[in-house]
């Protein structure tokens, strides 16, 4: 009989660059995975599957999620799901746990994304290997060169200056500063920001996302579980998942995240989230470029068209401000693959049960949005809107 | 171990398969777009219909890193809810089927595609780069540098099984010359028949003790199926079938050594799931025909007896040939259950049958299988 | 800190990519200097790089049509930082609108001054006319077009 769902566990393990990380990708996978049964307060003899992602060929393994899973000791022909859809698979883990506890045969799944950036040598050269192969591959296209292509549109698009791309980034590491989860946590001025190393342009070094190792863990079981808990979890009120055409070309207009819009559309519909600005209490967005931010605000409704950036700059996605954004330093200041693109999910989720990080934690937050997005020029998006769940009255 | 719940019935109302062949002369999504067009046109659905597609496909012989790119549009993914299993089909059938059971949609698409981006002029060549793929999906640090790969697991798992003394070389050659013979017949044949026992004992040896013919026949190509919540069913046409039970499990790592001793121990856990969602209390009475994906005559008797078959008359098992006459690699898991839902068609209308897929990537190691339970209507 | 224990791990794969149909006759055609476009029937949207089938309408792609060498640079990044293996810094990838497409077809884009990086947006401003500049050695692959430049 379908069931509702709700995440009623979260581990996250602190970041480093790969140079400077001393555990494996095991080993990180391990304690997040074990951090998200404790917080779950459920014991890994009641888990009933694993959802895991990989990125084959980022990680110089195929299905490398597989194997780790496998030696993480939570019990034998536990169903296990490979899950991959490159930027995206960390949100899109929480969607697959999430159906196969509303369906009725699951009641506690674990979501688990590790360090997919950790040990290859170049990155951008991996990235190259998901760029539309035959006609699009070959002109020399890695992550942030993608990016760089909507980041030059919305600037030709809405008179956007460098000072103004970079005053998003000083407000994300103004709040990675604080979470202590983060990977860069240090502050930066705007000068810093324009006269960082030019990548693609108009993106120099500090708007882009670093290479981080970490790894972060959810587990999603039943209402009924979620309500025997002592604390409050994070009832998943709606989710979806909306894609683009495979070829750059055919996305058309690079200045605006018409996908994400219409997904986002979907999503408050089954939501029944009427006025968004309003009704969520936090927000975390999967935006590891820096003029990624501002359109998905565009595009998730909080603002108009090429508002975005005067929004962050307002202060309003500020702790303290009306509609607090990517309190955790965003994967701006923190990425590692699907770890990464798991980490708005968790902490959204982790705002709403009330066991975000203390100096992050939005006080009485009920209602959040998490966002996920990748592929080739960000080809899928994903979202969820996540309400609290309070305990039951014993 | 917890108190499941037994979950809504899922209609199948669509099913279909492009040509298997060697090899195809065509772009994974071209593949895609094939078998789920036609699957949509068996009901008589369009792409505005489905609410969710899951695919089934992997990177590597796919030459693409997110390979799902390319493919997730050909499954009718188009600003719609769709994602990527890495996993045999049977994996995105239990994913699609779930979706429906939640409540959350009322048609969803499973599709599988397998056309490794390989040119290769024999099977030997195939395997060959199936093979170099397989070592990829090892463990990095312990198991692929001594040469772990899908087909030395198999061949150790087989050199156990007759090191006991339980069965023979040429029990298995009758097995796999019976189930090509049987597939050549059929409608997707991968190999040729009829063969007799001397031709498979007489076919080259691959990975001792197994022979060429005892192995999978490497065929490419798509296969789609759509699925329906049973209100939705009731006002299409097309299929009439129900899925009333899926069970899955991920066997154990290398170093344990169950994937060498107890090869179906993860089937019979996915059985025990797909039986109780099923309420099938006395399989081997009550289940008319089961498709077995067995990658080796070897693992012919541990699946069958873990999906409690093991008493099933010999044409009852995998009348499709299965594997030896064609495997299609990860699109496996929904050509087994269109054999099933077909032979159905023809010989029981009402009737139950047993589908179960695993994958064949690392072998019997880290495996997973699936077990569907599907009956006429 | 002691630096971090790591092996090695190298790939070598060679893959034969299928083109299949409809890839395989747009190739054809850079070989001939022809930029060759399909269309869905339903939705009479103009596909380049062709298509097989429309992911909108879901049904397949029919009717060819050759395409100018010339269009509007809608979109582009100067590559300051590359890849290993990749084309050698800087240069500028862009989204071409050929006349008649609905889609952009993405290439190398020349003709501009790297000296300062600041001054690169205003150099092509949105909507500059390119046009192709064919290679001479054609194989039927898409650096059959070497890549576009400015149409004066």
């Amino acid at each position: 009989m379908a069931q509702r769902a709700a995440v009623v566990g979260v581990g996250i393990t602190d970041a480093t660059s790969p140079r400077k990380q001393t555990r494996s990708h095991l080993e990180l996978c391990q304690e997040a995975a074990w951090a998200a049964i404790e917080h779950a307060g459920v014991s890994p003899a009641e888990l009933d599957g694993v959802v895991v992602g990989n990125i084959d060929g980022f990680e110089g393994t195929v299905l490398g999620g597989k194997h780790i899973t496998r030696l993480l000791g939570l019990g034998t022909h536990l169903p296990m799901v490979v899950l991959n859809t490159g930027g995206t698979t960390g949100g899109n883990l929480m969607q697959v746990a999430a159906r196969m506890v509303r369906a009725g045969t699951h009641q506690r799944v674990l979501c688990l994304g590790g360090p997919t950036f950790f040990g290859v040598r170049d990155l951008q050269s991996a990235i190259n290997t998901n760029s539309p192969m035959i006609v699009e591959q070959p002109l020399g296209m890695g992550g942030f060169h993608m990016g760089a292509f909507a980041a030059s549109a919305y600037q030709a698009r809405h008179g956007t200056t460098v000072e103004d791309l970079a005053s998003v980034v000083v407000a994300d590491h103004q709040k990675a500063s604080r979470n202590p989860y983060a990977h860069l946590r240090y502050t930066l001025s705007e000068t810093d920001v324009v006269e960082g190393t030019p990548l693609s342009s108009p993106l120099t070094q500090p708007m882009v996302c670093p290479v981080s190792t970490s790894a972060a863990a959810m587990v999603v079981a039943s209402e009924d579980v979620a309500a025997a808990r002592r604390t409050p979890s994070a009832l998943i009120r709606a989710m979806g998942t909306s894609s683009d055409p495979y070829l750059g070309g055919g996305k058309g207009d690079f200045a605006v995240m018409e996908n994400l819009a219409a997904l986002a559309r979907r999503v408050y519909a089954l939501a029944d989230v009427r006025d968004p600005r309003a009704e969520f209490d936090v927000v975390e967005v999967f935006a590891p470029y820096v003029h990624m931010q501002p359109m998905q605000l565009e595009a998730l409704g909080f603002c108009g068209a090429g508002e975005g950036i005067d929004l962050i700059r307002s202060g309003a996605t500020d702790a303290g401000g009306d509609l607090p954004t990517n309190l955790s330093g965003g994967p701006k200041c923190t990425n590692a693959g699907v770890a990464g693109e798991l980490a708005p999910y968790a902490y959204t989720a982790l705002q709403v049960m009330g066991d975000a990080p203390e100096a992050i934690q939005v006080p009485g937050a009920r209602t959040g949005l998490a966002h996920g997005t990748g592929g080739s020029f960000f080809q899928f998006e994903n979202l969820a809107v996540f309400s609290q769940l309070t305990p039951q009255e014993q | 171990m917890t108190n499941r719940v037994r979950p809504g019935p899922v209609h199948v109302v669509g099913l279909s398969c492009t040509p298997l062949l060697a090899e195809q002369d065509a772009v994974l999504d071209e593949l895609v777009f094939d078998a789920v067009s036609a699957a949509l046109s068996e009901c008589a659905l369009r792409k505005s219909d489905v609410g969710l597609s899951v695919l089934a496909s992997m990177d590597v012989p796919d030459g693409r890193s997110i390979s799902s790119g390319l493919t997730t549009a050909a499954a009718a993914g188009y600003l719609s809810d769709s994602y990527r299993l890495e996993a045999d089909s049977g994996s995105a059938v239990a994913a699609a089927a779930q979706a429906v059971a939640a409540g959350d949609v009322e048609i969803a698409i499973a599709v599988g595609v397998h056309n490794p981006e390989h040119h290769a002029e024999d099977d030997a060549g195939r395997r060959r780069f199936l093979e170099q793929l397989s070592n990829l999906a090892f463990e990095p640090a312990f198991d692929r540098p001594v040469g772990m790969t899908a087909q030395t697991v198999y061949g150790m798992q087989a050199a156990h099984a007759l090191h006991s003394g339980e069965v023979s070389l040429d029990d298995w050659a009758e097995l796999s010359a019976a189930a090509i013979t049987r597939g050549a017949t059929g409608r997707r044949p991968g190999r040729s028949g009829p063969v007799t026992a001397a031709d498979v004992l007489a076919s080259a040896p691959v990975v001792s003790p197994l022979l060429d013919l005892m192995l999978p026949a490497p065929v490419t190509g798509a296969a789609a199926v759509v699925l329906a919540s049973p209100a939705r069913a009731a006002r299409l046409l097309g299929r009439s079938a129900v899925l009333t039970g899926i069970g899955q499990a991920t066997g154990d790592h290398t170093w344990t050594g169950d994937w060498l001793t107890r090869p179906g121990a993860t089937t019979a856990r996915a059985a025990a799931d797909a039986y109780q969602n099923a309420e099938l209390v006395d399989p081997g009475a009550e289940v008319a025909v089961v498709e077995l994906s067995a990658p080796t005559p070897a693992l012919h008797g541990p699946y069958l007896a873990a999906l409690q078959l093991q008493g099933l008359a010999p044409e009852r098992v995998s009348p499709s040939g299965g594997l030896a006459s064609a495997h299609a690699g990860l699109a496996n898991g929904i050509i087994r259950l269109l054999e099933a839902v077909e032979w159905l068609e023809q010989h029981q209308p009402r009737g139950r049958a047993v589908v179960h897929s695993v994958d064949t990537i690392t072998g019997t190691v880290s495996e997973e299988s699936t077990v569907v339970v599907v009956e006429g209507i | 800190m002691s630096s971090p224990l790591t092996q090695t791990v190298h790939w070598d794969l060679t893959y034969d990519v299928h083109l299949g149909s409809t890839w395989g006759r747009f190739m054809q055609g850079l070989r001939e200097q022809k930029i060759l476009a399909n269309s869905c029937p339903e939705c009479s949207r103009t596909f380049v790089p062709p298509q097989a089938y429309c992911e909108s309408c879901f049904v397949r792609t029919e009717q060819w049509t050759e395409l100018p060498a010339e269009g509007d640079l809608e979109v582009f990044t100067v590559v300051w930082q590359g890849f290993t293996g990749g084309p050698k810094p800087p240069y500028a990838v862009g989204g071409i609108r050929l006349a008649g497409a609905d889609t952009l077809l993405m290439h190398v884009v020349t003709g501009l001054d790297f000296s300062d990086p600041s001054t690169v947006r205003d150099q092509l401003p949105h909507g500059s006319r390119v046009r192709a500049v064919w290679a001479e050695d054609r194989t039927g692959q898409i650096l059959d077009i070497s890549h576009f430049e400015p149409a004066g």
